[in-house]
């Protein structure tokens, strides 16, 4: 599983680290850090697509595995 | 089941709607889908109208959601408004008279703007709530139009950023001393008032509109209530939203400022939903009411509405869940992002942080001692942190 950011679009509005924290996280310079490594976890990865589909600026996209 | 497919209606074709439909589609794979989405647009986003898309940073197919994937045969889009609800017979009739019968039903019809009636019927002056109010606005900035806003709240002051940031001169007028004032509980007040002014926003606050002054149909200019008159070629009106229920009247279901809803976001009748910004539902969290008019919320409580139908639906209790969330926005002005987390309405105290490690300004608000609200400029990794703290906090308290 990996996360695709359009760096354009991304305004930090931070709607996808409120709901995956452990993956996705926005620094005070507004910048989106995604973590490299993405757990098997099923709830998690059920959470980091929530995340992307909730993105108000549609700046993420996934590509599975 | 076997006998007759179990029919679904969602009214409502924005966000709310959206991830609901889509959250059904992979649960119930055995209902037929009723879409009634009332806007002739497919579902977009509502947060970047007011900033990128006003700023020309982002056009109509960038703001659009991703369409829903699903076998035809088994969802039904109807671009029609809900007329009405007849709650015992379990049928939506929609604006051209067609009824379409359910076994449940999500109510999701959202909010509109209010439109005073004095700023009513008169060109040049626009709400903005949807993508229609957005290109208007949008198509009248040729001109270099002189701009006025009224209201400093969170349509109002994105609004004036915005044409700004495009260079246009302009007034916003605000009947209370300060913006904001209602999404941030009162917090960073001169904070507001400073970024505003100092970007060159001409601010009239205590200000109160008497009437418009209209030009061959129109808009001259605004009169205020101490007889001083602003000329304009553009007025914005962000004078907030009301629930879409209008329909709803004389279907037995409880609506109050919403559609009166359970934690599970169940309404008074059986089978009959809310989510969204129509939805007044109890929020775990917090153990009272609430209704929450933002992007995230119609996002979730969409999802979850959902996932509480599907349980009722396929007796798969394991999918029912009460909603608790702990809500959130954003609002960007002048490439400041300032962010809200929680429920602060009711709070007792309020810690403000201007200095410590926090790069912007933080606030933390607090009820009998509990963190119930937190909002900061540019410090997105505190302003989350608390939110968890928030929730954590909410469940050790159900847990005692």
């Amino acid at each position: 599983m990996k996360i695709i950011v359009d760096r354009q679009r991304c305004d930090g509005n931070g709607v996808c680290m409120g709901i995956a924290p452990e993956v996705f996280d926005v620094d005070d310079d507004l910048y989106l850090h995604i973590a490299e490594n993405i757990p098997e976890d099923p709830e998690l990865r059920a959470r980091v697509r929530q995340s992307i589909t909730s993105c108000p600026i549609l700046a993420l996209k996934l590509v599975e595995d | 089941m076997g006998e007759m497919t179990n029919q679904i209606v969602v009214a409502g074709g924005s966000l709310a709607g959206h991830s609901a439909v889509a959250e059904l589609i992979g649960l119930v794979p055995d209902a037929d889908i009723v879409w009634v989405t009332g806007e002739r647009h497919r579902a977009y986003s509502k947060p970047a109208l007011s900033k990128e898309f006003m700023q020309a940073r982002n056009e109509i197919a960038e703001l659009m959601l991703p369409g829903i994937e699903c076998d035809l045969d088994r969802l039904r889009i109807v671009s029609r408004s809900c007329a009405s609800l007849d709650s015992q017979a379990q049928a939506v009739e929609l604006d051209d008279g067609e009824r379409v019968a359910f076994d449940q039903l999500l109510i999701a019809t959202g909010a509109r703007a209010r439109m005073p009636g004095i700023l009513q019927g008169v060109r040049g002056v626009f709400p903005l709530r949807t993508l229609d109010d957005a290109v208007a606005i949008r198509e009248s900035l040729a001109g270099k139009p002189k701009v006025v806003v009224i209201g400093g709240g969170l349509i109002g002051c994105e609004i004036a950023a915005s044409m700004r940031t495009l260079g246009l001169e302009v007034t916003l007028i605000e009947q209370l001393d300060s913006l904001l004032d209602r999404p941030f509980g009162g917090a960073f007040g001169s904070y507001f008032l400073d970024l505003h002014r100092d970007n060159g926003v001409k601010l009239i606050m205590g200000g109160k509109v008497d009437r418009l002054t209209v030009d061959n149909g129109r808009v001259a200019g605004v009169e205020l209530a101490d007889g001083s008159r602003i000329g304009a070629q553009l007025v914005v009106v962000g004078a907030g939203s009301e629930p879409c229920t209008q329909w709803l009247d004389g279907s037995g279901l409880d609506v109050e400022n919403g559609v009166v809803c359970d934690a599970y976001l169940a309404t008074s009748r059986r089978g009959i939903f809310a989510a969204g910004d129509v939805a007044r539902w109890t929020n775990p969290v917090y153990g009272i009411q609430m209704r929450v008019e933002h992007w995230t919320n119609a996002s979730a409580q969409g999802r979850a509405a959902a996932r509480n139908m599907a349980a009722a639906f396929s007796d798969r209790q394991e999918l029912l869940k009460p909603f608790a969330d702990v809500p959130y926005f954003w609002s960007d002005q002048y490439g400041q992002k300032i962010q809200m987390v929680g429920w602060h309405q009711g709070h007792d105290h309020v810690d403000l942080d201007r200095s410590g490690d926090a790069p912007g300004p933080l606030a933390r608000f607090y009820r009998d001692g509990r963190l119930v609200a937190a909002a900061g400029i540019n410090v997105p990794r505190i302003v989350m942190k608390l939110r968890r703290q928030i929730e954590e906090e909410a469940r050790t308290l159900q847990a005692a």
